[in-house]
């Protein structure tokens, strides 16, 4: 089976900083893969190795099984989103979006053509003559997708595409780059600090730290059964318990994550653990108490119709043995 | 109660009328803009539209456009060409010379290298222009360095070849238009380097990786990307190489065939000759020829990237 993208062994090194360390992953053709991990942890890095602004110290990259970093980035059948969308400001938006056909020798009437049939695809037509400055940032982030799709690009790159538009937009957009993946077939390949925003678009996450992918996996994977402390640390959704919480519950040694949702409420005693409600967080449909366990600072969230004992109440906390997930330290 | 004194009756008056301190703090220079700058180019503007009496050498205070007609004459419309085509030329060269140098200060120096660029482009303009060119002299004279070196390397058939082109050639590079050709375009050259340079260093890294990523080769980000956005840069240098060639006087004086350029029109004229109208309507010529030029740049399209 040929994958859309494949490293073998890469590694990229800026001096003594191992950006990239000893990577290797396949992405399925027509995915759409997420590159998930905080700043510095070589996301970023993987993704300008795919569109060849980097060159790996050691190692392959093969796009549709064809070694690609031998090649430089303008001959390679990927197009990028940028971070910052990197719109030609001197050039209109169809001139923009029309930029990879002119430099190819398309003729002007049908790469005029093409590029106001992509700008009615990300729903800007109409938009053609205006300048980037006159547009907002979710319109611009529209031209920059149109302007790498009007390529055919084989993988689509996007660098943290979401990461400038405010909340309300950024929602909107994953649906629809979401759907636009779906219609169009094309592997999509895109990098975020953003946990949500990778489970709920990617089918594939690949979770980086200090260079190497930590878990790859689906998004329920990396939800539910996060692999290592690391990877629960920073999808954030569970609570991590130390060594000591599962010693202390008589099971064996090691690190677990025990979900919010997953702990419910109950007498003193009457659970796995008692502890001490710290406090209460209101979030609407759930209120999430803090309840202190030993050394161990718990979340847990009940259905916001369910009472809130008094801050300082000792209560018990029980959960479904299936639900705590052991992890390795990572 | 102790009442602290909080206000400032200035102060106050002045927030409420942010004008009124607008106002006071841009008359000075307005003035000065005004009266001495605007006043003075009026005054010459007015110059340009009196005439001299032919046999008694006085101003005759009439409006008139004789002294424009003046210009069209076979002399004095060869001094405002031949000094056209030199700023023209100076200027073309410059950009073409810049550009490069411009290029690697703005994208590839760092740290000791671009302060090493700062002062080679600026050095040249802290030692004195008359300096300058009358070592020019000597350079290019028939007994000077060049022609020493270019023996050197045996190379002097083509010198000799390239001075004995029609008109741009002469007996040696000191007293050709070639020449002064040289020293207009080292004189000036600074002067297109640091604007280009600060346009080129404007324009975003992800631009030109965009470029790439879309298809481009190298020469194509440099005609689609690089050049539109450096143009305004550009354009500021060539007003600067353009317009001060234009006016000088003193280069083609010291180095190059004994033809005038406007600038020793206008030098002669108000001097010996004693015809301020003639000085003032060959003065006017440059400012008219910078204003058909920027109007021109203007509609190419050159400071849509601004």
């Amino acid at each position: 089976m040929s994958f859309a993208v494949e490293f073998d062994r890469v590694a990229r090194h800026f001096g003594q900083v191992r950006a990239v360390d000893d990577v290797s992953l396949q992405i399925a053709e027509g995915s759409f893969f997420a590159m998930l991990g905080p700043s510095g942890s070589g996301k970023t890095t993987c993704l300008r190795l795919i569109s060849g602004f980097e060159r790996p110290t050691a190692g392959q990259v093969r796009i549709f099984g064809d070694r690609a970093d031998t090649l430089p980035p303008n001959r390679r059948p990927v197009n990028t989103v940028f971070q910052d969308y990197a719109l030609f400001p001197h050039l209109s938006v169809r001139d923009n979006v029309a930029y990879g056909l002119m430099v190819r020798g398309q003729n002007k009437a049908s790469r005029r053509d093409a590029a106001e049939n992509m700008l009615t695809l990300v729903k800007l037509d109409g938009y053609g003559d205006r300048k980037p400055a006159q547009l907002s940032g979710g319109q611009r982030q529209r031209v920059a997708l149109a302007r790498a799709l009007v390529n055919k690009p084989k993988v689509l790159l996007l660098d943290e595409p979401l990461g400038a538009l405010d909340l309300k937009l950024r929602e909107a957009m994953q649906d629809e780059l979401k759907a636009l993946q779906k219609s169009l077939g094309i592997t999509f390949v895109f990098v975020t600090h953003d946990q949500g925003e990778a489970l709920s678009m990617a089918d594939t996450v690949a979770v980086f730290n200090d260079g190497k992918i930590v878990q790859l996996g689906t998004p329920e994977d990396i939800y539910q059964r996060p692999r290592t402390r690391f990877v629960a640390d920073f999808v954030g959704s569970a609570n991590v318990l130390p060594p000591e919480f599962c010693s202390s519950l008589d099971l064996a040694r090691s690190w677990a994550s025990l979900r919010a949702e997953a702990i419910s409420l109950t007498a003193p005693g009457r659970g796995q653990v008692d502890g001490t409600l710290t406090g209460t967080r209101y979030l609407g449909a759930v209120n999430r108490l803090s309840v202190r366990v030993g050394k161990t600072e718990l979340s847990a969230d009940i259905p916001a119709h369910a009472p809130v004992p008094a801050p300082g109440a000792t209560v018990g906390l029980t959960w479904d043995a299936r639900a705590l997930h052991r992890m390795e330290e990572g | 109660m102790a009442t602290h004194r909080l206000t400032n009756p200035l102060s106050d008056m002045f927030w409420r009328r942010p004008r009124v301190l607008l106002a006071l703090l841009l008359a000075p220079p307005l003035l000065w803009l005004g009266v001495v700058y605007i006043g003075s180019l009026a005054a010459l503007l007015l110059q340009s539209f009196f005439s001299i009496d032919e046999f008694s050498g006085l101003i005759n205070y009439e409006f008139t456009l004789k002294t424009y007609g003046e210009l069209l004459r076979p002399a004095n419309y060869d001094i405002v060409l031949r000094t056209t085509l030199m700023a023209a030329a100076v200027t073309v060269a410059s950009a073409v010379i810049a550009f490069p140098i411009a290029f690697y200060a703005a994208r590839y120096a760092k740290g000791r290298m671009k302060a090493f660029f700062y002062l080679a482009v600026m050095l040249p303009l802290w030692s004195s222009y008359l300096v300058k060119v009358y070592a020019w002299k000597l350079i290019l004279a028939k007994e000077g360095i060049l022609t020493w070196a270019v023996d050197g390397i045996g190379a002097s058939a083509a010198l000799n070849a390239l001075l004995s082109l029609p008109v741009i050639g002469g007996n040696s590079l000191s007293v050709s238009y070639i020449g002064t050709f040289l020293v207009f375009l080292y004189v000036w050259l600074p002067y297109m380097i640091l604007p280009l340079q600060a346009s080129l260093e404007r324009v975003p890294a992800n631009l030109l990786e965009a470029s790439d990523d879309l298809g481009a080769s190298r020469g194509q980000t440099l005609r689609h990307v690089i050049l539109p956005l450096a143009m305004p840069g550009m354009i500021a240098g060539s007003i600067f190489t353009f317009s001060l060639t234009l006016g000088d006087y003193i280069i083609p004086q010291i180095v190059g065939s004994s033809r005038n350029f406007i600038g020793q029109a206008v030098y002669a004229h108000q001097g010996t000759a004693g015809n301020i109208p003639l000085a003032a309507a060959f003065a006017v010529v440059p400012i008219v020829i910078m204003g058909v030029y920027l109007w021109m740049a203007k509609r190419k399209g050159a400071f849509d990237a601004l």
